[in-house]
């Protein structure tokens, strides 16, 4: 009986050892991982937008509603689009903090950025990739290694203050939806326009409209428009003349999940179980 | 000195070393913590061998052990006995909360930097001979196209490069174009971000994909330009 217990007890030794080891680097790794994912630069900027799950009704209509400051504002910088002619070299807009709520059924998403002017052709919109396929962040155009999928675009501009549902598959292909699923709706005051997109969570055209499932992370991009004219009357940015943002993250909040606390409690009974048949076979085997 | 007094010391002692000692020697880095824990580990299971070849320092070294397990005759040990018996169930626990618990952190995504070029845009050589005139133009070329996003001073950081993911290459770096060949620069140039391989995730690159509006001529002179305006020289092979 001894015999086998010595045999036992060193296994049982490295798997202790193991454990605290595992414990003493799990929190260190984690640490280096996360510098990995760090945002480049400013600390002030953003990776990802994350909706929390709110009772009651969505702010679909009201920009400057209270409940908006129960969402963690996301920061994003803007560049001018130089990625396929014709370029702009410069836009307006250099920032947008974005929020967004969901209940369940609808998810909302908050645009607020600084504009000097308030002008009819100011405009926003809002980028998804759809389906399972990756899409290039400008329109979804052709990749030259990758078969790359559509993009979905939730589009407004301040004059119609509508939202527009979108598809395009590259550049020159944008096309309007025939179902419209998508709210928008804008108020400017201050210096600054706050515009809010609204579509139920998921929809029943999953080949053209992004579907947002709850706890889990999917792309998503921005665009504005400064509809301000130049001296000759010209706009001063238009179609492909806009202030863009980087593929970022997005995701609408799941439910609280508590199975965390179940599998936490049985990994303890499990280990005090362990010990307590441990030390009695030990107990024995020095008694025998 | 008991054998598990010696097992504590000497990984002490592999830990001093590899935490402050190793990371000082000159052309090293600081370890990452999983590799420590490693050395740590096989430091670990060669005593456990080396103390268990023979029935006697098996019984010295597995001895206390048992009976501090047991708790038989171990007199003031005993609190710190039932200290390690509460501890070690609550620490599994807390492993596995953390292991299970959904965490906030968007996906981590490994993107390759440098992918493989395709085939036929290795081993290129600039066909413009380098003289001043050339890599003057090359620099008016860059100034034109590549500046507001790689920056005047080729360090990534130009006016229109803040709100893209990756970011644009800093040249000066000695990471970036010092570790290429000019064929390689001329693939990402002609080709743009819509160019790389899955690895190098094309969908979020912004760099333009040149060869729809410059002739392969002035990329092979921006190429020069870049190397000279960043101080850096090619990747060579010799």
């Amino acid at each position: 009986m001894t015999q086998r217990l010595k045999h036992i007890v060193p296994n049982v030794v490295v798997g202790v050892w193991l454990a605290m080891g595992l414990l003493t680097v799990q929190p260190v790794s984690a640490e280096e991982k996360a510098k990995v994912v760090a945002p480049p630069e400013s600390t002030l900027q953003s990776v990802s937008v994350s909706a929390p799950l709110v009772k009651g009704a969505l702010p679909a209509d009201d920009p400057n509603a209270a409940v908006w400051s129960s969402a963690t504002m996301a920061r994003f910088p803007m560049s001018p689009q130089v990625h396929w002619p014709t370029r702009i070299l410069e836009a307006t807009v250099k920032d947008l903090n974005v929020r967004a709520l969901h209940d369940g059924t609808n998810i909302s998403i908050l645009l607020e950025y600084a504009d000097p002017t308030e002008d009819p052709d100011d405009a926003a919109a809002i980028e998804f990739m759809v389906g399972d396929k990756k899409a290039h962040f400008a329109h979804g155009q052709p990749m030259a290694q990758v078969e790359g999928g559509p993009v979905n675009i939730w589009y407004w501009k301040n004059k119609d203050n509508k939202g527009v549902d979108m598809n395009a598959k590259g550049f020159g292909t944008i096309k309007v939806q025939t179902h419209q699923d998508v709210k928008a709706k804008g108020a400017y005051s201050n210096g600054t326009w706050k515009v809010v997109f609204t579509r139920p969570l998921s929809t029943e055209h999953p080949e053209e409209d992004t579907q947002i499932k709850t706890g889990g992370f999917i792309n998503i991009a921005f665009a504005v428009w400064d509809g301000k004219k130049d001296a000759s009357g010209e706009l001063k940015e238009k179609g492909s003349q806009k202030a863009v943002t980087a593929w970022w993250n997005f995701r609408a909040e799941a439910p609280p999940d508590y199975s965390t606390y179940y599998y936490a409690a049985i990994a303890v009974g499990v280990a005090l179980g362990f010990q307590f048949v441990l030390i009695r076979k030990l107990k024995k085997g020095h008694s025998a | 000195m008991g054998p598990l007094i010696k097992l504590i010391v000497l990984n002490v002692v592999v830990y001093a070393i590899l935490k402050f000692v190793v990371p000082n020697i000159p052309g090293s880095a600081p370890l990452p913590a999983s590799l420590v824990f490693l050395y740590m580990m096989l430091t670990t299971s060669g005593f456990v061998i080396f103390a268990t070849v023979s029935a006697e320092s098996k019984e010295a070294f597995w001895g206390p052990i048992q009976r501090f397990l047991t708790g038989e005759n171990i007199g003031g040990l005993q609190a710190l006995r039932y200290g390690v018996l509460i501890l070690f169930p609550l620490l599994i626990g807390w492993q596995t909360y953390n292991s299970t618990a959904v965490s906030d952190a968007p996906p981590s995504e490994n993107r390759t930097i440098h992918p493989a070029p395709p085939g036929e845009y290795t081993g290129l050589s600039n066909p413009i001979s380098k003289t001043p005139d050339a890599i003057q133009q090359g620099k008016g070329y860059y100034a034109a196209f590549c500046s507001p996003c790689h920056g005047g001073n080729f360090d990534g950081k130009g006016s229109a490069a803040r709100g893209f993911n990756p970011p644009p290459a800093n040249f000066s770096d000695p990471t970036t174009i010092a570790m290429l060949q000019e064929s390689y620069l001329f693939w990402r140039i002609k080709k743009g971000g819509v160019g790389l391989p899955i690895e190098g995730m094309p969908w979020k690159s912004a760099m333009p994909r040149w060869e729809v509006e410059l002739p392969d001529e002035w990329i092979w002179k921006i190429i020069m330009g870049e190397y000279d305006g960043a101080h850096q020289a090619p990747r060579t092979w010799e």
